[in-house]
């Protein structure tokens, strides 16, 4: 036992304990200088990075968007307005696994595949991170509360309110105003760098029409706010705030009562209406029918009821009638007949006998008188120029087309707009076609035929204008040349706007003015010259216009056309047993101005009708014409004709 | 004998009136380590306060919990030292059966399978008492053994050591673990091991640790390990508390940012901010002096600890002190190298500041074994 324990010697012991104990000591101390230089690093000298780094965590710039301009019409009225909606949105980085969130939302408020998909893809987009991307626009009350009460099973999801155009007019300032969507990748990608700070905030862009046009002036500029947030990105307090410029109020000069009429006017009928007040040049109504919702777009419109828009190829309600042209048909006479006077090449006496259709010399073919092919046939005999606009004689356009040439022809029209966009802020219209040699060596490679030149003078063959350019040139010719250049925008938050025209187009000038009221009376005779005994010697419009209302209190200047859609054969058209399918049927045009001939009052309101599949211009067309003057003239303006009668 | 004396009448630091030192021993209480606890219960519940976000509730549950602290260390300190040397063995093996019935029908809390609900008693973790239980029954081991001990002893310390570390680990409380790990290794290190086997042991741990990482390190523990030397490897997973927490002590400075106005903390930055990280609340709000006058009282509080070691007159309670005292330093230490990046991330509180339950209790029982020591074993000679 002594062996094995041993006796212990204490104060052996109690020494080495001490000096173990006095080097534990010196151990503590070394450790507790290592951690104080650690701490002394971190908080001395480290100071400023972590100083720095602590308010980059807690302060966040965001993004406060502006508030977009309203839109406004004519006199006043909203067209474009801004409204609140709750947005339910995500911020993925937040979401701990996006899909079951998706997964576990669908099963409170049903999300569609759609709504996934286009999620995913606003996802793709190029954006900053920590942002919040909206799921779905518009949630309803029900959807609203149901998020709310689960809310804490849903982090990064919130419900965002958010201002969004509205447009109470719906189809009918769809294509006129446009509308706002969301912006895509190929618009972010073509911003600069001021365009993508300046977009920060927004989700929306003009797309389309005046929307997209101005959309310079109606974004106005973004806004910042610097915010403290927490770890989970909420806002604990607002510290700096810029506050955003609003975009501007815009007034245009579309009215929108007779934008309404216009496009009840038009009824069942495919086609647009474009009418201009010529001493401005303002577009009074810019209608294509079919139109569509245009609010539907703004919101991200749904899969099934964008393949409804696109699907229907009759009505193609996305597409914009009143700027896309088609072929003008007889409404381009009075212009080439005011050409002919200009140029010598007819005057007031100058007339031929009319077979009933033009031959060129030494060419066998006969270019016949659509005017008169489904009537009794013959021609029209004695006529002058006055009588070939009235009763829209082809053959005699034939021969002046052919006497003029197409070089004259082309400069002529070309002082009319034809061929050109003279609207100064509807940069998106179509020119149409004003052919000439060199258009068809350039786009069909062929020189150019004397056929070539018939068929242009009664605005057939190549020859295409839009409604607005044909309202345009109306109001050009009521103007007695005078050329002031369509427009969309009236003023800018109050202030008249009048743009400084950089390239404007110069006047119509004819040798002798009298041509003009030459002309507008022929154009008058169209609408007001009533049946006689002679044969073929009324207006081809009175029946429709003048015979419709007695009591009309102003004249009226107008020309109808018909557009040939396809080639159909005389004898088909004749026969009665063939029925041309809707499709296949002339569109039918007519434009006007009025009040004409009207010593106390210039013209007020000139209106291009175009009316797809309408067959007769001056049947058809014409009452639209009539209908949108009417109202302009009689409701919205109110001049009374009476007095100004007896006045004179 | 005489240095004894001499030991026992420099006790009272330089106090020679026996009349408050009387006192002071009658309820076994020892002043200066009294006053060192309450202190830095005092900053503790302060910072706390600041760290819950203002929660009352909070700071009452832990005002209450130090209370009870107290009182357990109260009583602890009036049972006689030779006591607790009678009954380690029992303690000791009360405890391995203790953690046993763990391994069988304990009860898992925060990932960790170490809570025992048993009928008729508080929930409580066996895992708790063997930081004290164990250097209990080393310091009586080896006390009886001559010192410095011998390679047998030292195996057989091993065992006793490594029993209850294992089944700890097995709860998957790696932290309590290493303290109970280091509590006994503090015992063997201040009975006067021979420094060449302590070296051979530390060279033997370094060669080992690859193998241990490779193998047998599971996967947040490997992670963080890396996480450690790159904290960027993976900023918003792993490596977020560190980088957040050395954000909030950085940007604190010397000054701070003013108690309350912690911007990290109250914007919830600091994970943990009331538990392991608090330190980072302390050092943000408080700056670098608030920190030092944090490490000045856990000197005083130590500086005492080692006294009490050094006067202390039988080995028994020399060892028990010195290595209840070294092991309140290793969690201040470890905690606050830890939140400051000096070493990976354990999951160790900072004593008496960071908000808990038993473990702040099993503190204060340390305490009160300190306290037993002072004043019993003077008592007794006197």
């Amino acid at each position: 036992m002594a062996k094995k324990w041993q006796l212990k010697d204490h104060e052996a012991e109690r020494e080495l304990f001490s000096r173990r104990l006095v080097l534990a000591a010196v151990f503590v101390v070394l450790l507790f200088t290592a951690l104080i230089i650690k701490l002394v690093n971190l908080q001395v000298f480290q100071y400023e990075y972590f100083s720095a780094r602590s308010d980059g965590n807690r302060l966040h710039s965001q993004y406060v968007p502006p508030a977009r301009g309203l839109i406004f019409d004519n006199r006043g009225q909203l067209i474009a307005d801004n409204q609140p909606i709750f947005n339910l949105t995500v911020v993925s980085e937040q979401v701990g696994d996006l899909d079951e969130t998706l997964d576990y939302l669908d099963t409170l408020i049903d999300l569609s595949d759609d709504e996934r998909e286009q999620f995913n893809n606003r996802l793709r987009r190029n954006r900053v991170p920590f942002t919040s991307v909206p799921l779905r626009y518009v949630l309803s009350e029900a959807d609203k509360s149901k998020i709310a009460v689960n809310s804490f099973r849903l982090p990064g999801v919130a419900i965002e309110p958010q201002f969004v155009r509205q447009y109470p007019l719906k189809d009918l300032t769809a294509h006129s105003v446009g509308y706002v969507s969301e912006i895509n990748r190929a618009e972010l990608d073509s911003f600069d760098d001021e365009d993508r700070e300046n977009y920060g905030g927004t989700n929306h862009i003009g797309k389309t029409g005046i929307e997209r046009t101005y959309e310079d002036l109606l974004h106005g500029t973004v806004g910042y706010e610097i915010v403290e947030k927490n770890n989970r990105g909420q806002v604990m307090r607002r510290l700096d705030r810029t506050d955003p410029i609003a975009g501007k109020n815009i007034s245009l000069y579309l009215d929108s009562q007779l934008q309404i009429v216009a496009e009840e006017a038009l009824g069942n009928f495919r086609g647009a209406v474009v009418a201009i007040d010529p001493n401005t040049g303002g577009i009074l109504a810019m209608v294509s029918k079919p139109g569509f919702d245009p609010n539907l777009f703004v919101t991200g419109i749904s899969n099934k009821n964008y393949s409804v828009l696109v699907t229907d190829e009759i009505n193609t309600p996305l597409f914009d009638r009143s700027t896309n042209p088609y072929p003008p048909g007889s409404t381009i006479k009075p212009f080439l007949g005011l050409g002919g006077l200009h140029h010598g090449l007819v005057d007031y006496e100058f007339a031929i006998e009319d077979p009933g259709y033009f031959r060129l010399p030494g060419v066998r073919y006969r270019w016949g008188d659509y005017t008169l092919r489904t009537a009794i046939g013959g021609g029209h005999g004695h006529t002058n120029l006055q009588k070939a606009i009235y009763q829209s004689c082809d053959t005699f356009f034939y021969d002046l087309g052919n006497r003029m040439g197409i070089d004259t022809m082309h400069g002529f029209m070309s002082q009319f707009g034809f061929g050109e966009n003279f609207a100064l802020d509807i940069n998106y219209a179509r020119t149409g076609v004003l052919p000439s040699r060199e258009w068809k060596r350039a786009t069909r490679g062929e020189p150019w035929y004397p056929g070539d030149t018939i068929n242009s003078s009664i605005g057939q063959g190549y020859m295409w204008a839009t409604p607005l350019q044909l309202a345009t040139a109306a109001s050009i010719m009521a103007n007695k040349g005078k050329v002031i250049q369509p427009r969309m925008l009236k003023a800018i938050d109050g202030e008249p706007y009048d743009p400084e025209i950089l390239d404007r187009v110069s006047d119509v000038v004819v040798n002798d003015p009298d041509y003009w009221r030459y002309i507008e009376e022929s154009m008058s005779m169209v609408v007001h010259r009533a049946f006689n005994d002679v044969f073929r010697e009324y207006g081809t419009a009175y029946e429709a216009i003048a015979m419709e209302d007695p009591e009309m209190p102003y004249r009226m200047a107008g020309k109808s056309g018909s557009a040939q859609v396809v080639g159909i054969s005389q004898e088909i058209l004749q026969s009665d047993d063939i029925q041309v399918s809707d499709p296949n049927k002339d569109h039918a045009l007519f434009i006007s101005y009025a009040p004409a001939e009207n010593p106390s009052i210039k013209p007020q309101i000139a209106i291009a009708v175009f009316v797809e599949n309408g067959e007769h211009g001056s049947s058809v067309a014409g009452p639209i014409a009539k209908a949108v003057t009417d109202a302009y003239l009689l409701d919205i303006l109110q001049i009374d004709f009476a007095a100004m009668d007896s006045a004179c | 004998m005489s240095s004894q004396d001499f030991i026992r009448q420099s006790g009272g630091l330089g106090t020679k009136s026996s009349y408050s030192k009387s006192i002071w021993r009658t309820i076994h209480t020892d002043p200066p380590l009294l006053v060192g606890i309450t202190l830095l219960c005092g900053f503790g519940l302060l910072v706390l306060f600041s760290a819950s976000g203002g929660d009352v509730a909070v700071v009452q549950r832990q005002a209450l919990t130090m209370v009870v602290g107290l009182v357990v260390m109260f009583i602890v300190a009036q049972f006689n030292v030779r006591f607790f040397r009678q009954w380690a063995p029992t303690l000791y093996a009360a405890g391995l059966g203790l953690l046993g019935l763990v391994l069988l029908v304990g009860v898992e809390a925060n990932g960790a399978k170490s809570w025992l609900d048993l009928p008729g008693l508080p929930s409580f973790q066996p895992s708790e008492l063997m930081k004290f239980v164990v250097p209990m029954l080393m310091a009586w081991y080896l006390a009886s053994r001559p010192l410095p001990p011998r390679f047998k002893h030292l195996f057989w310390s091993a065992v006793m050591i490594l029993v209850p570390a294992a089944l700890i680990i097995i709860q998957n409380d790696t932290g309590t673990a290493i303290m109970v790990t280091m509590s006994g290794i503090f015992v063997v290190l201040l009975a006067g091991i021979r420094w060449r086997i302590v070296i051979a042991g530390f060279i033997m741990l370094l060669l080992a640790s690859p193998s241990w990482f490779i193998f047998l390190a599971q996967e947040h523990q490997k992670n963080r390990i890396l996480t450690f030397f790159n904290p960027y490897r993976d900023p918003t997973g792993a490596g977020y508390n560190i980088i957040q927490s050395q954000i909030a002590i950085g940007s604190g400075g010397i000054y701070g940012k003013g108690y309350g106005d912690g911007a990290q903390s109250h914007l919830d930055f600091i994970p943990e901010s009331n538990t392991d990280f608090i330190l980072a609340v302390l050092a943000e709000e408080f700056g670098l002096l608030g920190v030092l006058f944090l490490i000045s009282m856990y000197l005083f509080v130590l500086v005492r600890g080692c006294y009490i070691a050094y006067a202390a007159n039988d080995t028994f309670s020399r060892l028990l002190a010195g290595s209840i005292t070294l092991t309140f330093f290793f969690y201040v230490f470890v905690n606050m190298a830890m939140v400051s990046g000096l070493l990976p991330v354990i999951g160790l509180p900072l004593p008496l500041m960071s908000r808990g339950g038993t473990s702040v209790v099993t503190l204060f029982v340390g305490f009160g074994l300190l306290m037993s020591i002072q004043t019993h074993g003077h008592n007794r000679s006197v």
